[in-house]
């Protein structure tokens, strides 16, 4: 014989994926012969039309096929009904009869689930919390990061930064002029700078966020307002009367939302300023949470720092991106020798990034992994559904024989169980819709602290298909399968095995345990990134502050620029509210500082040291600047390491400029030296006087607790905005007492963000914390579901075999045999998941390593304790049914059977 | 009238067997009907349609045994019954007489 390839090899080059799907569609000569056809007639269009136009043909071929059997079967339903009736022909002019059939069916359906609530309440509402859940965060990913910016043409939007590798940070005043000046790429520009006012009516005052803005800010977005008007070129130029324009909130809570707000005065900082316009209730992301608009327009300055203008531009239509960048360097380049003496980095430059970039920052690895651990579940919740399905249509194998038997066709009892399967899915779907209604109303109201963007959030169009096409998804996952199961065993096969339980269809069986299998091998990833994301956060809680963060109160503080105009009247205010408050009964220390531990610092410096000095053209280094009074290390607790700390000396109005550095400073940029008496200059001035460092203290963290300590420098200054109180008592049982002192002091003098340290470490947490308890409370119900998933499984194990149980029992067999028997029979299916799914972990959490602290993408510990968690809590489940089986009683057994 | 008509592609489908001899098996079928229909034709839909005529009573089919020896493939003939050549004259018969008096051909000829 000169067989060229073995008849059973037939179509052995098709992909796998098509051979095992015609092998799943259809019996086995079937299988064979359609995988024969399409293999020749793949090899004719190869030679006639090429290898690509064959594939394509072939992928069509093959995408079409479900359809066009399920389309049979439904036909073939039909017609074999009516043939039972019938003398062997069908009548075509009975028409209506398959709708009349669905609608019979659907009845039918309905009333079987019926008999199992237990079973339908279960599927019902956990796949209902996986498409729910699941909708609920692509509409959050839908709103923060796909949805175009709700600005006009908002893909012409820009934010113009520098752009000094690898820090990025706003542009100076010297910056924007020039830019404005100079640029031709852009329509607009616009600058703005958020700031914090006191907002004075009456006897109150309250801190309000405010924002400075040129005038051309809200025509370059393209917003207008809902009263009045917004600036002109003339708003916020020198010598004016300061002009805002008001947040819709800002205006009903305090002008009572009337129209004559127009045109009245308000007082910000103790300044009058004219209210010209109101905007929307619905505003931008940018426009977000600023209570009030207030028109700047910035004078030439006597150097080129500080940085802190956020400059947003609106590309001129047709302008090509890379052409606006190079214009950006090309204006950066010709302003620099103008500001030398003020700024030596050569290397820093402008970019710029899309706006929408800028509002959404770096949500996206976060939104993404919560989207991938509710899509887990998801999966698991179907595929635990349809593991449910098959036990329950391998239990109804004799109702649906009999049924066959008297008439139904296949096609029939597959619509049928297709149906249960969708309504099923569509119960799901309405669980899973009223879940995310609530979800995004929670995350509407609540999410804002974490997530820009959470106002857009809301039920959308996409958000809805998101629902139809999960929920449609859910009913093909947990439908197709089971009914073809319940469709494909051989009647006489079922009728002759009814009343013996050990005849249970091996294929079942065997594909129950594969689910169950698959299971874990998808929730064993979700545990592990849990198990990380609780070990970071745990890590994180464990980083030392370097002070002792119990029983500190700290509070936002605003002296209103309007009457204390002076450094010394803030000393003045400083030194007489420290006098008065650490006179308080329970209070130890005062102090005011312009920064916060742990993720609050208000100035970052670059410096240039006398020993080392920055070549010219390069960077200089930068760190953390922190300005406080003199008692700021007692009240923190950090101790001097060398050298000395701030006195009275250091005051005085024309001493030398001092600073205090702390350890992480002085063994950075003088490692194995002595830092003390080293001098510098900062902020890039080149004829100002040197700073002295006179001490060394403890660090403290300043960037957030997750950063490295880079160095900071500690300086006097007049200028604060913190202010922070050591207890010996419980800090809040203060609170109203040190309020009531500084209101005596000043009235207009408002406390607001008020939080012990240790409140305000878990807010700087609260991030890492949400994602963590969000993810594990996920993995918790993808665990839940799968331990479910074999014990159900080991149970009908242990039902089916009852009687080779009762026989070896009664042969002599130990209880242990069979105890290993049953456990082993279920670990094995967990083991093997549980392999599959360590390697899936080991790809899928490498794309969480930013959002790690301090513990390994595969940290050998985390991915140890998850497997031993899911062994254990499996071989619990395994068990039970273990300990039924040893509990047989052999004689009770044989005799029913 | 009959009781069954033939519906249109299994209608297709026996006069393509008829085109190729009288017998003719999957693939020579797809590739007869693409072109004389100048479609793309879905190897399911034969397939489907083939076993769906032979459950009828309408096509016998054999296995050519030749046919594995030669190429190691599996190929099966299918030829239509004595039943399933009265339907197809049926059917004609309806559609010649319902054809009869009506100008459309002609439109389409010039």
């Amino acid at each position: 014989m000169t067989r060229r390839a073995s008849s059973s090899g037939a179509g052995s080059s098709l992909p796998f994926v098509v051979r095992a799907m015609l092998r799943w569609l259809l019996d086995r000569d079937g299988a064979r012969t359609v995988m024969n056809d399409l293999q020749e007639l793949y090899e004719r269009r190869r030679t006639r039309d090429g290898n690509r136009a064959a594939t394509a043909w072939l992928h069509r071929q093959v995408a079409w096929y479900p359809y066009h059997l399920l389309a049979n079967r439904f036909r073939a339903t039909t017609a074999r009904r009516r043939s039972a009736f019938g003398a062997g022909t069908t009548d075509d002019s009975r028409s209506g009869e398959p709708m009349e059939s669905l609608l019979r069916d659907l009845r039918y359906s309905v009333r079987s689930l019926a008999r199992t609530p237990v079973l339908t309440a279960t599927i019902i509402l956990t796949v209902g919390l996986g498409i729910g859940a699941t909708t609920a965060i692509f509409g959050l990913i839908d709103a923060v990061m796909l949805r175009p910016l709700p600005y006009a043409a908002p893909g012409q939007l820009v934010r113009i930064y520098t752009d000094s590798p690898p820090n990025l940070w706003p542009l100076s005043v010297a910056d924007y002029l020039a830019l404005e000046d100079q640029q031709t790429s852009f329509q607009q520009i616009a600058g703005y700078t958020n700031e914090a006012m006191t907002f004075n009516r009456g006897d109150v005052a309250e801190r309000v966020r405010g924002r400075l803005v040129t005038w051309r800010y809200f025509s370059l977005l393209g917003v207008s307002p809902l009263h009045g008007r917004t600036f002109t070129s003339l708003d916020g130029a020198p010598g004016r009367a300061p002009v805002v324009v008001l947040s819709h909130g800002f205006w009903i809570r305090h002008l009572g939302g009337k129209q004559n707000a127009i045109g009245q005065t308000i007082r910000l900082d103790g300044t009058e300023h004219t209210v010209v316009g109101v905007l929307p209730p619905r505003v931008g992301p940018l426009e977000h949470g600023r209570d009030f608009f207030a028109a700047v327009q910035w004078e030439p300055p006597p150097r080129k720092g500080p940085f802190f203008i956020t400059a947003l531009g609106r590309l001129r239509e047709g302008t090509e991106r890379p052409g606006a960048i190079a214009e950006l360097r090309a204006i950066n380049r010709r302003m620099f020798p103008l500001w030398q003496t003020s700024w030596q980095d050569q290397r820093a430059s402008w970019g710029m990034t899309n706006l929408k970039d800028h509002v959404i920052g770096d949500v996206g690895p976060t939104l993404v992994i919560v989207f991938a651990a509710v899509g887990f579940v998801l999966l698991i919740a179907c595929t635990n559904a349809t593991n449910l399905l098959v036990a329950r249509v391998t239990r109804r194998q004799r109702e649906l024989a009999v049924r066959r038997a008297l008439g139904a066709s296949r096609g029939r009892l597959l619509q049928h169980l297709l149906l249960e399967a969708g309504l099923l899915a569509l119960g799901a779907a309405a669980v899973g819709l009223a879940l995310t209604l609530g979800a995004l109303e929670l995350l509407t109201s609540f999410g804002d602290d974490y997530l820009p963007r959470t106002q857009e959030v809301g039920l959308s169009g996409p958000v809805l298909w998101c629902l139809a096409a999960l929920t449609a998804g859910s009913a093909l996952l947990i439908g197709l399968v089971p009914s073809l199961h319940g469709t494909r065993s051989r009647l006489d096969e079922v009728l002759r095995a009814s009343g013996r339980s050990s005849t249970d269809a091996v294929g079942a069986r065997r594909f129950r345990r594969l689910l169950v299998g698959a299971q874990f091998a998808v929730a064993t990833p979700l545990l592990i990134a849990a198990g990380l994301l609780v070990g970071s956060l745990a890590e994180l809680r464990r980083v030392d502050l370097g002070f002792n963060r119990r029983n500190l109160l700290t509070a936002a503080i605003l002296l209103p620029e309007a009457q204390y105009p002076s450094p010394t009247d803030v000393i003045a205010f400083a030194d007489e509210a420290t006098r008065r408050v650490e006179a308080l009964p329970g209070v130890q220390a005062v102090a005011f500082a312009d920064g916060r531990p742990p993720n609050e610092v208000s100035q970052t410096n670059n410096f240039d040291l006398e020993d080392h000095p920055t070549p010219h053209g390069q960077s200089q280094p930068a760190v953390p600047w922190v300005g406080i009074t003199r008692e700021y290390f007692e009240v923190l607790g950090l101790p001097l390491i060398r050298g000395r700390l701030f006195d009275e000396r250091d005051e005085a109005p024309d001493t030398l400029p001092v600073v205090v550095v702390d350890r992480a400073w002085a063994e950075r940029f003088f490692p194995n030296q002595d830092a003390l008496g080293r001098r510098f200059r900062s902020g890039g001035c080149t004829d100002c006087p040197w700073t002295t460092v006179v001490g060394i203290v403890g660090e403290a963290k300043y960037v957030g607790l997750d950063k490295p300590d880079q160095g900071t420098v500690y300086e006097l200054i007049a200028n604060f905005q913190y202010l922070m109180v050591r207890t010996a008592v419980e800090p809040t049982s203060i609170l109203p007492s040190i309020r009531q002192t500084i209101g005596e002091l000043d009235r207009t003098v408002a406390l607001s963000n008020v939080a012990t340290m240790e409140e305000a470490i878990e807010d700087s947490l609260d991030v890492p914390r949400y994602l963590s308890l969000l993810v594990s409370a996920f993995a918790a119900i993808a665990l839940l579901l799968s331990v479910i998933g074999v014990y159900g499984v080991m149970s009908h194990f242990v039902q089916q075999h009852t009687k080779d149980i009762g026989i070896r029992m009664a042969l002599g067999g130990r209880p242990s045999d069979v105890l290993r028997l049953v456990v082993g029979q279920g670990m094995h299916v967990v083991v093997g998941g549980l392999v599959v799914g360590i390697g899936g972990a080991l790809v899928l959490t490498r794309f969480m390593s930013s959002l790690l602290f301090g513990v390994g993408t595969t940290d050998l510990l985390i991915f140890v304790t998850v497997s031993a968690m899911m062994l254990s809590v499996a071989m619990v489940a395994c068990l039970i049914p273990a300990q039924r089986a040893v509990g047989l009683d052999p004689a009770t057994v044989l005799r029913e059977e | 009238m009959a009781k069954e008509t033939l519906g249109e592609f299994e209608h297709q489908l026996l006069l393509a067997i008829l085109r190729l001899g009288g017998e003719a098996y999957s693939v020579s079928l797809v590739l007869e009907l693409e072109e004389r229909t100048g479609r793309e034709i879905a190897q399911a839909a034969v397939f489907i349609a083939l076993r769906r005529l032979e459950s009828k009573g309408l096509l016998t089919s054999r296995l050519d045994e030749h046919a594995i020896e030669e190429t190691g493939r599996v190929r099966r003939y299918f030829k239509p019954t004595p039943e399933a050549m009265r339907r197809l004259k049926e059917t004609r018969r309806a559609l010649v007489r319902l054809w009869e008096g009506l100008d459309l051909a002609r439109d389409e000829a010039s």
